[in-house]
């Protein structure tokens, strides 16, 4: 057996099940993975050990007893700083929350208790999810598993990291532009951004609450799946969650492989985005080509407003930062600076603690809200936003799958791209559009550029169908 | 569109942001250059369109208005997150500098 810090999470429950392996080794495993890479990687901002210890050592009681909780009793994760454990810090890599700590569980961390899933510790990430690299934490970058001089790409970049370095079985992270998905690619992870309204926000520290979704970050499609189905469900403590039919991590089996009768679109205009890499072009081009041998018929789609898609979501999420930052004023948690009065306290608190990329959308969401200007940024954004949806509806009645690659190139240098804000945006062209339209989409690895480093190809589904995609992720790790 | 020095310090002012000389003048660039790039909206002709709106939400989906009650240990953890206390309670500076006698 391969070491067990390297097993995915489906190895890992069989493993448990079969009694070759214990939660505690399993654990303790990737806790001295932590100990040997994490001082170079930083992807955990926190590691629990000693709690995660007593959890494993919980699980192994429980499973002797035959008494086991859940598929992931016993399976060691880590969570991106963004998502409320109860009685554990918790600050989104900012400063302004430094010393908080969470009194009550997430609903996904709930919902992961409920199945007995150990907790390794809190990622690293962008200051409230707001960046393409976690250069932006307010605690240092995380470095590349690959490359230390390179991003794992972000916000989720901690929780891809670990993933990739095996520093746990499976991380959990959240996706508002690609937060997901884009580290998934540049760190060779399969990465799922479910559809709006699948998983519970109740407990993200929210970044646009019209766009944020909680997601799984894992080894495999398969465990992708899983994890959704531990996740995922409606929540009197998220208005947005909806009653869809549950999705079943079974429906992803596909007993040969075939994928026959699957229709694959690729859209046009993905293939036209500034900057895409040829190495990118390539490999996503022979994946194409793997589907087509697996028996998919792949159809050329029009998807128009792409570049718009990246203008939307330019307008509507910092209107979303903007309302949801303003309740970090130094009042109720976080530190305070000393002032002389109020107003004085409010400014100095959000300047000193807040950091630069997180103020800046806050600037820009103010302005595009404010008296004069509503109607041609935040107003106009919806009507197109209504275009975009209309956009993929229309290509899905024409196939089940769309795919293009995640991300135009692979993993770039520490600080490249940190003092130009427009050339980190332009990392999100291909993922935004599905958050603007509420879709699901996964990001899959498919190979790599000749320094080694890691391409990602994207799946967009139909609203609610995460199956499919899956199912064609999975078909696709299969190949032979 | 452009953005001026006095645009960004209005901002700033209105978001209870508080920026240095330079930031001022990094955001005043950093804007216009966002701006600029989402301004391809205005070219979509978007006469008829309605804007995008999320599934309605029926009224009796909402959770009961009541007070749930708190336990004392949680109550205990709320404080000790705030910055500042006394006796139990949030403490905040004035919001009246001089209040009226």
């Amino acid at each position: 057996m391969k070491p067990l810090n390297e097993l995915t999470l489906i190895e890992a429950r069989t493993a448990l099940d079969a009694g070759e392996a214990t939660s505690v080794a399993i654990t303790d495993a990737c806790l001295a993975a932590i100990r040997e890479r994490d001082g170079a990687l930083h992807a955990f901002l926190d590691v629990w050990e000693t709690e995660a210890k007593k959890e494993a050592e919980a699980a192994d009681i429980r499973r002797a007893a035959g008494k086991k909780l859940g598929v992931l009793d016993g399976i060691p994760l880590a969570i991106k700083d963004n998502l409320l454990v109860d009685g554990r810090k918790v600050t989104a890599a900012s400063k302004v929350l430094e010393g908080y700590v969470a009194t009550g569980d997430a609903t996904v961390i709930a919902k992961l208790k409920a199945q007995g899933a150990v907790f390794l510790g809190r990622t690293n990430m962008d200051e409230f999810a707001m960046g393409g690299s976690t250069e932006n934490s307010a605690y240092g970058p995380t470095h590349h598993p690959k490359d230390p001089e390179r991003v794992p790409g972000g916000s989720s970049g901690g929780s891809a990291a670990a993933v990739a370095a095996h520093l746990c079985i499976a991380a959990i992270g959240s996706d508002t532009g690609g937060s997901i998905r884009q580290p998934a690619a540049f760190c060779g992870i399969v990465g799922l951004k479910p559809t709006y309204g699948r998983v519970s926000r109740s407990g993200l520290i929210a970044m646009a609450s019209s766009l944020d979704q909680v997601g799984p970050m894992t080894k495999t499609a398969e465990d992708a799946a899983v994890l959704l189905e531990a996740i995922q469900g409606h929540d009197v403590l998220d208005q947005t969650t909806a009653k869809a039919e549950s999705f079943a991590a079974s429906s992803v089996a596909n007993s040969d492989g075939s994928l026959k009768g699957l229709r694959i679109g690729l859209p046009k205009q993905a293939w036209d985005v500034p900057g895409l890499s040829s190495s990118v072009r390539e490999r996503v081009s022979a994946a194409v080509e793997t589907y087509r041998s697996l028996g998919a018929e792949i159809i050329d789609v029009e998807l128009p407003y792409v570049d718009e898609a990246l203008a939307v979501y330019y307008i509507l999420m910092p209107c979303d930062v903007s309302a949801n930052m303003s309740r970090f004023d130094g009042m109720r948690f976080g530190p305070r600076a000393a002032a002389g009065n109020l107003l004085e306290t409010y400014l100095m608190t959000r300047g000193m603690y807040l950091g630069w990329e997180v103020r800046r959308r806050i600037l820009l969401g103010t302005y595009a809200l404010s008296k004069g200007y509503y109607d041609a940024y935040y107003r106009k954004a919806k009507k197109v936003q209504r275009l975009i949806q209309q956009a993929y509806a229309t290509a899905f009645m024409q196939v089940d799958v769309l795919l293009t690659p995640t991300t135009p190139g692979t993993a770039f240098k520490i600080g490249e791209k940190i003092n130009d804000p427009l050339a980190m945006y332009l990392e999100d062209v291909l993922t935004v559009g599905v958050n603007v339209a509420g879709l699901p989409a996964v990001s899959v690895p498919c190979g790599e550029d000749s320094a080694g480093l890691p391409i990602g190809m994207q799946l967009i589904g139909k609203a609610f169908d995460e199956a499919t995609i899956l199912r064609t992720a999975a078909a696709f790790a299969h190949a032979p | 569109m452009a953005i001026t020095h006095e645009d960004v310090a209005a901002l700033a002012h209105l978001a209870r942001v508080g920026l240095e000389k330079e930031e001022t003048e990094r955001a005043e660039r950093e804007l216009e250059n966002i701006l600029g790039y989402v301004d391809r909206l205005q070219k979509i002709d978007t006469t008829g369109v309605e804007e995008a709106a999320p599934e309605p939400v029926a009224a009796h989906a909402f959770r009961v208005d009541e007070v749930t009650a708190c336990s004392d240990k949680v109550r205990a953890e709320i404080i000790q997150n705030f910055p500042a206390s006394q006796s139990g309670f949030l403490k905040a500076p004035a919001v009246f500098e001089r209040p009226k006698s």
